[in-house]
């Protein structure tokens, strides 16, 4: 019973920690219906921007998830304006588009090679092994924050998604971007809103990686990899979706140590991810369109 | 047939043995004498190493204990072959801990004519690598591999310098024992194993279950579980091992992941009479990265630690010297085992007067070579597939910084503390 609880709560935490991560990949796809492969390349900058600033400036890293949103912010915007709105969208440009991504990613990895060599980082806090009793377990604090901060991030995606007018036309341009133009709505605006915004979220991922694990140029490969899963899970394109998604991957994740080798973890959301696209193709809570 | 067809035949025939002869004939380079192809104006050595990907902080290290030992022997004038001195030269190239990479890398140098092959780290890579190496008959030595699964494949080429990772782990198990019988541990003990699905950590299970079953009951494993390589998240495990509330964390993994490991094993506010990491614990980078405060008292045991040279002065002080005056500072053991492995192989390729493979091979397999290694000698025994076996050295992190030897006991330099004061 201990242990279930204990896998429960771990699991919560986890589902947040994917979540964050995987926000930007969604938000992306479900708008200009591109995969973007540089997601992990922008979660390892993420975290080593995070380092920089912590080791040479001693910003907490908490305090600069407002600078780290900015900063990825107009990243995501000049890689749009730079390269991403050249490219066809859909299935027609998926080949192009993942080539490119994909590249440009490989470019980020090498370059953090170049800038802070392939060494092990991590930031290192007065609370990063502080821990706190949650329903009888020790949970390090540093995992609440990330979880806490994850639904914070959802309510107001959320929020900003149907309640505000850019909001209602991002989800308008990703249901049917010919009509906006017709409506009067500055599509390709609307798109580099959403790169923006999703590449922010990615950015602010690669924050939570460095508050949590060691890192080094190669991070990103698994947090693309997780994030794809919860996305595909969730259903491509929505926002509570991916949410749920996340805690469905962890929970699998987690509780898979009961009955099978923990090196098999990371199978079983591969796994999930197979039977999901065969028999519910649109995702577990599937919608085709962003809401 | 009339005489112009018969003439053209004949000439056709005479074209074509001719052409067969001069396939067949010695090349000038094959046509010398093996002695003049044995001694080359230079010899050509190749590696490869992880200078970038996931190993990239140990590839570093392998890459400045090659290079020392190169230098070393140049400035000497080269290697000595027979009555000749002939420079050697390192060919390195980055594997990017990779191991298609690494196997492929392997080929390239060895078409690069590269006359012997020093290996690249890592178990799994190794694995990989010295099968190229077989398959050409090059020797192939190594001081990144030490699961013992490398060396049961009948292979003649491949020589390891670190010793089996069993070893370690029955190094680490005596240590504890001595502090158990003297009742500073809880008897019977229980442990957790939690180990690198490769055959590194295979082995580091099997050689705490052998000792464990050979105690009579002193030891028992109540768990183990096995993580895949560059894990991120390991609540689960820890969690499990919490619900165990065994009086032993024993764990195997390489660098990264004992980083992300044990970073977690400290925020989950776990602790043990004995904490270990197998090989892991006294980096610097660990304590860069956790924080000195939370590596303390991690136990470990490794092939080489510098305080070695207070008991085992020979080779040890020339290399620490040589180091520091090369990098500034005091190598780890990845930089002792590297250069030491390149000095077997120059020792190996001195002992047999050539660069013959064959020679070479039938040299590394007789050496017997004044080293760095725990009492100072290193030798490929035969009948453990060439694969060096002496006795590791356990040490433990102490609240200083320092990490004293403290097994076995001829070369301890400290007392250890058997029981984590901080649990």
């Amino acid at each position: 019973m201990k242990q279930a609880l204990d896998l429960a709560v771990s699991s919560l935490l986890l589902g947040g920690f994917y979540a964050a991560m995987a926000y930007g990949l969604g938000l992306i796809y479900g708008v200009l219906r591109v995969v973007n492969l540089t997601h992990g390349g922008v979660i390892m900058a993420g975290a080593y921007l995070t380092w920089v600033l912590f080791t040479e400036l001693g910003i907490d890293p908490y305090m600069s998830i407002p600078i780290i949103l900015v900063v990825f912010f107009f990243f995501g915007v000049a890689m749009y304006w730079g390269l991403v709105r050249f490219l066809p969208r859909g299935a027609a440009g998926g080949v192009q588009s993942l080539l490119l991504l994909f590249g440009l990613w490989l470019l980020m990895r090498n370059v953090a090679y170049l800038l802070f060599k392939g060494d092990t980082r991590s930031i290192q806090t007065s609370y990063a092994t502080k821990s706190v009793n949650l329903l009888g377990t020790s949970v390090p604090v540093t995992r609440i924050a990330v979880f806490l901060i994850a639904v914070v991030v959802l309510i107001a995606l959320h929020f900003l998604l149907t309640h505000t007018f850019t909001g209602k036309a991002i989800r308008a341009v990703a249901q049917n971007p010919d009509s906006c133009t017709l409506a009067g709505i500055d599509v390709e605006r609307i798109y580099m809103l959403a790169f923006g915004m999703g590449t922010a979220l990615a950015g602010l991922g690669g924050l939570f990686v460095a508050t949590i694990f060691a890192f080094n140029p190669e991070t990103g490969a698994v947090e693309l990899l997780k994030s794809f899963v919860v996305v595909v899970l969730g259903g491509l394109g929505s926002v509570l979706g991916i949410a749920a998604g996340a805690l469905v991957l962890a929970v699998a994740e987690s509780f898979s140590i009961l009955f099978m080798p923990s090196f098999l973890t990371a199978a079983v959301g591969f796994v999930l991810l197979v039977v999901v696209l065969v028999f519910r193709p649109g995702g577990l809570f599937g919608e085709k369109v962003l809401r | 047939m009339d005489t112009g067809n018969r003439r053209t035949v004949f000439l056709l025939a005479f074209l074509a043995a001719l052409l067969v002869a001069a396939a067949c004939a010695p090349t000038e380079e094959q046509g010398q004498s093996a002695g003049d192809a044995e001694i080359p104006d230079e010899v050509l050595i190749g590696a490869t190493l992880p200078l970038t990907g996931e190993e990239a902080d140990v590839g570093g290290y392998f890459k400045e204990g090659y290079e020392l030992a190169f230098e070393q022997i140049n400035d000497a004038g080269g290697l000595q072959l027979g009555d000749q001195k002939v420079p050697v030269k390192l060919q390195l190239l980055d594997d990017t801990t990779n191991q298609q990479t690494a196997a492929n890398l392997g080929q390239k140098l060895v078409d690069d004519g590269a006359s012997a092959l020093l290996g690249t780290y890592s178990t799994d890579l190794v694995q990989a690598q010295s099968t190229v190496a077989e398959q050409n008959q090059i020797p192939y030595v190594n001081g990144g591999g030490a699961a013992t699964a490398i060396y049961q494949r009948g292979y003649e080429w491949i020589f390891g310098a670190l010793a089996p990772i069993q070893s370690l782990a029955i190094s680490q198990m005596k240590w504890i024992d001595i502090h158990q019988d003297k009742g500073q541990l809880p008897k019977p003990a229980e442990i957790a194993v939690i180990w690198e699905n490769t055959s590194h950590g295979e082995d580091y299970l099997a050689g705490i279950q052998k000792f464990a079953e050979q105690s009579g009951g002193d030891y028992k494993v109540v768990m183990d579980e096995s993580f895949e390589l560059d894990t991120k998240d390991y609540s689960a495990i820890l969690g499990k091992v919490e619900a165990e509330d065994v009086d032993f964390f024993m764990a195997d993994a390489h660098l990264p992941d004992f980083l992300t490991m044990h970073r977690q094993y400290i925020a989950r506010g776990l602790c043990h009479d004995i904490r270990t990491y197998g090989a892991r614990g006294s980096e610097q980078d660990a304590i860069e990265v956790i924080g000195q405060e939370n590596v303390t008292y991690i136990l470990s045991a490794v092939w080489w630690n510098d305080l070695l040279v207070e008991n085992q002065p020979k080779v040890n002080e020339d290399f620490i010297r040589l180091f520091k005056q090369k990098y500034g500072r005091v190598p780890e053991w990845y930089g002792a085992l590297s250069y030491d492995t390149a000095r077997a192989l120059f020792t190996a390729m001195e002992n047999a007067g050539s660069v013959d493979p064959e020679a070479v091979r039938e040299a590394l397999a007789s050496l017997e070579m004044e080293s760095v290694v725990p009492f100072g000698t290193l030798s490929f025994p035969e009948e453990t597939g060439y694969q060096a076996d002496y006795a590791f050295l356990v040490q433990q992190n102490t609240p200083s910084g320092s990490s004293p030897i403290i097994y076995p006991n001829e070369l301890a330099t400290g007392p250890g503390i058997p029981k984590n004061p901080n649990c």
